[in-house]
């Protein structure tokens, strides 16, 4: 398993954010996570992430590194990559100095030859810059390299959270609402990007989406969050035909007609 | 051309010694006079504060008003150590710069709780306990300061005189300036500029914020411990605690500010431009604080990345539209 959770918990104040969560995650795979606003889905990436600390007796292995409480950056050192609902875009950085920032874990030279301004330094800089530039190429901001990421549009703005998640070369890109507010032929986009990116670099994937179809299309299982709790888990196909998962996530089972209708969106 | 700056690119350090050269041959031409000279070693003193400056707020984010307490800390260092055991520039100055580093240290650690406007008063707090330390105890002349501070001497050449220091002044401030562009423009760089705007992501990028911030706070202490104690040594070698006062420090966040916070010319072009303003302005000293605290106000407002910053965006926009044929990235 390349990511297990076991009791993972957490309270704010008297509320659980997340109670008693199992989560398991092979390889290669891409998970779905999907419910109903407030259910815990970005506070179980939080936690996984390091962002929170968890509550006594939750358990999170990272593949083979037991990383419950450790550190956000160490984790990322691990080779876990992910984004935020909110983007937290660099906003007063050039798109090029976004992407090469996630680079941080993997830049081979250590802090003094970058002081003294050692001739590698700049050798090894240039080689980034080609690679995420390349990156950027890939996703099609190489034009915008330059501006700032405040000046990008909405749809850019999630091409270049994807590339600045993607360049530490990751084993595990975590994707909180990847395309939220985009449109159809947008999404559609975007999806393709990730797919192919997924292939290039050999990631897995966790997806939170609200847009169902996203999820039905791409992911190999879904896992279902309702009130902090695993509701559900299996297939797309087995998900939605869930009575649990009708009841809290759909709110009242739909017949064909709706679910056609939902799943268009 | 293109040769040359393939050249500079792969070792920038040439660079710096051409505008070494370039430094070396200009006295005659400008500096015509003692005061002239002084001046020069005055600005190449402040571009060293100001790019370490630029170092711990433009980059890094974290707000300091305490800076000018570090600084004090340098020239101190160097001017008790000159006073109570005769040592001379040479030694004074990597030992100013190692003990402010530490106070750099302290200074630092509050920014791991706090932020912004509690950050800055913590700093200030800092930085006024320094010179309130100094300004008390007669351990360091604070009446009358600390004078006859000794400039150095090299292979029995003596730069005792202001158009002689300036050679130290501008060695020093070159070194100065070069460490910064090779940290600045590294990895550690881009560290610093994702803990300013994002610490939360820098760290789920791999960032030890901790570390970083605490290292941008020793990298701007180092640099203000070495222009406090080029300052102290400075002909005729005098220094007191009015030197470094809250109007010390306003200049020098008017430095970085004007200049272009997070520029990596930032400190640099403030530096040269508020020393010479500063100097030009002396008989109105009365109203110097209002001056640069207002050249702080009208910079934020209307050019809020500086001249460095202006100067970017100018060329940046024209290659932009070249590439894209658009005139911005209207969204
Ligand atoms: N830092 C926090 N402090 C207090 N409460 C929090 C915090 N983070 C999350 N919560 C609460 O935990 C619950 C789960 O929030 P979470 O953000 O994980 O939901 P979500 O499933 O991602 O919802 P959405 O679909 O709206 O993004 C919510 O009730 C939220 O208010
Ligand atoms: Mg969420």
């Amino acid at each position: 398993m390349l990511l297990k959770t076991k009791q993972l918990s957490k309270s704010f104040g008297g509320l659980k954010a997340m109670n008693k969560v199992d989560f398991e995650l092979p390889k290669n795979e891409i998970r779905g996570i999907i419910g109903p606003n407030g259910s815990g889905k970005s506070t179980f990436f939080n936690l996984v992430s390091g962002i929170y600390d968890t509550d006594p007796g939750s358990y999170i292995e990272f593949d083979g590194h037991d990383i419950t409480n450790a550190p956000a950056h160490k984790i990322a050192e691990y080779g876990l990559s992910r984004t935020f609902q909110l983007l937290r875009l660099y906003q007063d950085m050039t798109v090029l100095n976004n992407v090469m920032s996630g680079y941080h874990t993997r830049i081979p030279y250590r802090f003094f030859d970058a002081v003294v301004g050692r001739k590698k330094i700049w050798d090894q800089e240039k080689i980034i810059k080609e690679e995420m530039m390349d990156l950027l190429s890939f996703v099609g901001l190489a034009d915008y390299a330059e501006l700032n990421a405040s000046e990008l549009s909405g749809g850019q703005r999630r091409l270049l959270v994807l590339a600045r998640a993607i360049a530490m070369k990751p084993k595990l890109l975590m994707l909180d609402e990847p395309a939220a507010g985009l449109s159809p032929v947008n999404v559609d986009n975007l999806m393709k990007i990730i797919m192919q990116l997924k292939d290039k670099y050999g990631l897995t994937l966790i997806i939170i989406e609200h847009i169902l179809k996203v999820v039905m299309d791409t992911c190999n299982t879904v896992t279902v969050f309702d009130h902090g709790q695993k509701i559900a888990e299996g297939s797309p196909q087995q998900v939605k035909d869930d009575n649990a998962v009708i009841e809290a996530y759909l709110g009242k089972k739909m017949n064909d007609e709706e679910m056609r209708k939902a799943l268009a969106v | 051309m293109d040769k040359f700056k393939q050249i500079i690119a792969d070792y920038p350090f040439i660079a710096f010694i051409i505008a070494f050269g370039i430094l070396a041959l200009l006295p005659p031409f400008v500096l015509t006079d003692v005061y002239q000279s002084h001046l020069a070693s005055l600005i190449f003193v402040n571009i060293i504060v100001a790019a370490g400056l630029n170092i711990v707020k433009g980059y890094c984010g974290q707000v300091t008003v305490g800076h000018v307490g570090l600084f004090a800390v340098g020239s101190y260092t160097a001017g008790t150590l000159f006073l109570y055991m005769g040592m001379g520039f040479w030694v004074t100055l990597p030992i100013a710069i190692i003990v402010t580093a530490f106070f750099g240290v302290a200074m630092g650690i509050p920014s791991f709780r706090l932020e912004g406007p509690y950050l800055a008063l913590a700093t200030l707090g800092g930085g006024e306990a320094i010179r309130l330390f100094i300004e008390n105890g007669n351990f360091f002349r604070s009446t009358f300061g600390i004078s006859d501070i000794p400039a150095p001497s090299l292979f029995g050449y003596n730069f005792d005189t202001p158009d002689r220091y300036y050679f130290i002044s501008m060695t020093i401030m070159i070194i100065a300036v070069y460490f910064s562009f090779s940290i600045l423009r590294s990895g550690v760089g881009r560290a610093f500029m994702s803990i300013r705007e994002d610490p939360i992501c820098a760290a789920a990028a791999g960032i030890n914020v901790k570390k970083y911030k605490i290292l941008a706070f020793i990298l701007s202490a180092m640099f203000a411990g070495a222009a406090g104690a080029v300052y102290a040594h400075l002909p005729p070698g005098y220094i007191h605690p009015n030197n470094y006062t809250v109007i010390e420090m306003v200049t020098f966040l008017a430095m970085v500010v004007l200049g272009g916070l997070g520029h990596i010319w930032g400190g640099i072009i403030g530096a040269i431009v508020i020393t010479i303003v500063y100097d030009l302005t002396r008989p109105l000293y009365k109203y110097q604080l209002l001056i640069f605290g207002l050249t702080i106000i009208f910079t934020i407002l209307f050019m809020p990345k500086g001249i460095g910053g202006f100067i970017d965006r100018y060329f940046i926009t024209k290659r932009f539209k070249a590439k894209t044929g658009a005139e911005k990235n209207v969204t």
